[in-house]
């Protein structure tokens, strides 16, 4: 059964083993070129102080959108599988015959499944740990400068996370051309249901896989000058990217609206008064007036945060959730494999 | 029943499979006695894939049982080894070359028997290296037989192998078939809606006609049973006693009826012998008219 999956999936292994050597070696490519970057920013650093921030400032961009863009380039991997590895897997069999072919030998079904899915998911998932690992390793001095590895997109790109990804895309392509029985159309279910589910999962479970800490932040022009943005398309008084004073690192999974000092929205009226006309005062700073404007209103803000120390243990229950999925889907498989097929 | 006699090749009782509102099986019961080759016959969609993949295990029934060789089908690896398939249009992996399929066969069956296969192989000229995706008709379904035979099953099931082949291919093939049943002891069940194919081979015939079985028994059992009789118009709508009338015809002056009985009816009644093929026809035909529909 081992020889047969290899026969049928050494192609893919191939493919898959040039695909992470390319990788590998634009990674190290990087990872050093990082470290260089990094050294010489500590080395201007210590010869004039004064010149510090700038230069963080500088090494940060230099790499910012490399970094971005090699993440979300990791989370195309998952998908490849999915589609490619996991979608084919038995609809390619059912759509040429070959299925009665093949379990005719004196193999269940049920094991033939088992050896294929135990096979393919090892290779999937020690071709996106590599990569992740390399990935990890090459973005190290920028992550450590900025604390940013456990925002939602870096998350997702870092350590182990990108394996339970890997083995749930596969698993779920796998299911899912068991079910549709047709190659193409699996593929393209598969493509979209597991884009959909890592919009969702990041949003909408992660925050919650421990209780996130709260905290009151009050909005003064100083921070509210540390944001990001503010605003949204629907007119709402909220602000985004906020930083938790006392617990550098965390991630910000949550933000309320702009509170008053009784507890109430501030409303979109007052709101984007400071924003187009505030009073003049020649303030600078990220927002300049605005941030004036609102700060006198003696405004708040709830936040809702998981602390640095807690990555490895969000990184570790993320990957359990992932694996426990594929084998609910996997446990699915095999039982629909033995009685309701063809 | 004495226990020294081998089960029974299938033995079905009440076997019913629908898909959605099609009935493909409905209520059949059927028991095939070993050491026959059986040779299922019936039109297209009248449920011989049915009943054959169900033989296989490749799918479950909607209700009723069937039992292959004694036991569930496809009831675990030992079982599996126990019957060999050759699936409509003989699937093999285009990729694989012939090599590749024996080594799957030697990998992935624990009685395989290489000698067998490199045998039949190059008996049948297949040249090893060549990829299974160029081979034509008629050399797949010859790979697709000596997957299915080198396992040493005690049951090989067709499903309509010979179909899809031109007459030269389909008798190299069928000969091909016989030597290995015979080579091996194994029974066979053959599906075809080619009767001509039927009656060379096989020695057990099984009529599947509008989801259920028609006829059911050995060749020399069912021709001595049928007869074609020949009687004044209309004397036929009273037969006499003992006698069946399957299927009957009026031309000219005379009623042609394919009957069964053991009785030799009196005359008026001139009775002939009956080919096998007419006696066929006869209870399709009679299956066909009474449901409306024969096909799907």
């Amino acid at each position: 059964m081992i020889w047969l999956t290899w026969r049928q999936f050494r192609v893919q292994t191939l493919v898959a083993a040039i695909a992470l050597v390319l990788i590998a070696a634009y990674l190290v490519y990087l990872g050093m070129d990082i470290r260089d970057a990094h050294d010489a920013y500590r080395a201007r650093c210590a010869s004039r102080p004064a010149d510090c921030p700038s230069a963080l400032a500088q090494f940060r961009s230099d790499h910012e959108s490399t970094l971005l863009f090699l993440a979300a380039g990791l989370q195309l991997i998952p998908i490849v599988i999915g589609t490619f590895w996991g979608a084919p897997l038995i609809a390619r069999e059912l759509e040429t015959g070959t299925h009665r072919l093949v379990w005719n030998q004196s193999v269940t079904r049920r094991r033939w499944l088992a050896v294929k899915l135990a096979f393919v998911a090892l290779a999937g998932a020690a071709l996106t740990g590599a990569a992740s690992a390399l990935l990890t390793w090459a973005a190290r001095p920028f992550d450590e400068t900025t604390g940013d590895r456990f925002s939602r997109i870096m998350f997702g790109a870092r350590d182990i996370a990108p394996v339970g990804y890997a083995v749930l895309a596969f698993a779920l392509g796998t299911v899912v051309g068991l079910l549709l029985r047709r190659t193409l159309p699996a593929m393209a279910v598969t493509g979209v249901a597991f884009i959909v589910l890592q919009f969702a999962f990041p949003n909408m479970v992660r925050p919650h896989l421990i209780a996130p800490e709260k905290a009151t932040l009050p909005m003064t022009a100083q921070a509210i000058n540390g944001a990001q943005n503010m605003g949204s398309i629907t007119g709402g008084a909220v602000i985004h990217g906020l930083a938790v004073p006392g617990s550098p690192g965390a991630w910000v999974s949550g933000i309320s609206p702009f509170r008053t000092a009784d507890g109430r929205t501030l409303s979109g009226a007052r709101f984007d008064e400071c924003l187009n006309s505030p009073q003049r005062t020649g303030a600078d700073g990220k927002f300049g007036d605005t941030a004036v404007c609102l700060a006198r209103l003696n405004l708040h803000v709830d936040v809702a945060y998981q602390p640095k120390s807690r990555y490895w243990a969000f990184q570790g229950l993320e990957t359990a959730a992932y694996l426990l999925l594929a084998g609910l889907l996997t446990a699915f498989g095999l039982w629909r494999i033995r009685h309701r097929v063809s | 029943m004495p226990n020294k006699q081998p089960p029974p090749v299938l033995q079905a009782e009440g076997l019913t499979k629908r898909y959605g509102r099609r009935t493909a099986l409905s209520g059949v019961d059927l028991s095939v006695p070993a050491g026959r080759v059986i040779g299922l016959v019936g039109p297209n969609g009248a449920g011989k894939s049915t009943l054959l993949h169900l033989a296989c295990g490749l799918i479950e029934p909607t209700s009723g049982t069937l039992r292959v060789l004694g036991s569930a089908p496809a009831a675990g690896p030992s079982h599996l080894a126990r019957v060999g398939f050759v699936a409509q249009d003989t699937p093999v992996y285009g990729s694989f070359t012939v090599a590749d399929h024996l080594r799957m066969g030697a990998k992935l069956n624990p009685g395989w028997d290489g000698a067998l296969a490199e045998r039949r192989i190059a008996q049948a000229g297949l040249n090893p290296d060549q990829r299974a995706g160029g081979l034509s008709g008629g050399q797949r379904a010859q790979l697709a037989l000596t997957i299915a035979a080198a396992k040493r099953p005690d049951l090989l099931i067709f499903d309509e192998p010979a179909a899809a082949l031109d007459p030269l291919a389909r008798t190299g093939f069928l000969r091909n078939l016989l030597e290995f049943v015979a080579e091996l002891g194994a029974a066979a069940v053959l599906s075809s809606h080619l009767l001509g194919d039927i009656e060379r081979v096989c020695d057990h015939l099984v009529v599947l006609c509008a989801s259920r079985v028609q006829l059911a028994g050995d060749v020399r059992d069912v021709l001595a049973a049928h007869r074609r009789l020949v009687a004044p118009r209309g004397a036929l709508a009273r037969p006499p006693a003992g006698i069946e009338v399957i299927w009957s015809e009026g031309a000219g002056e005379h009623d042609t009826a394919v009957v069964r009985g053991d009785a030799v009816p009196p005359a008026p009644f001139k009775a002939e012998p009956v080919s096998l093929e007419d006696i066929l026809l006869a209870y399709m035909t009679r299956a066909s008219g009474t449901t409306g529909e024969g096909t799907r």
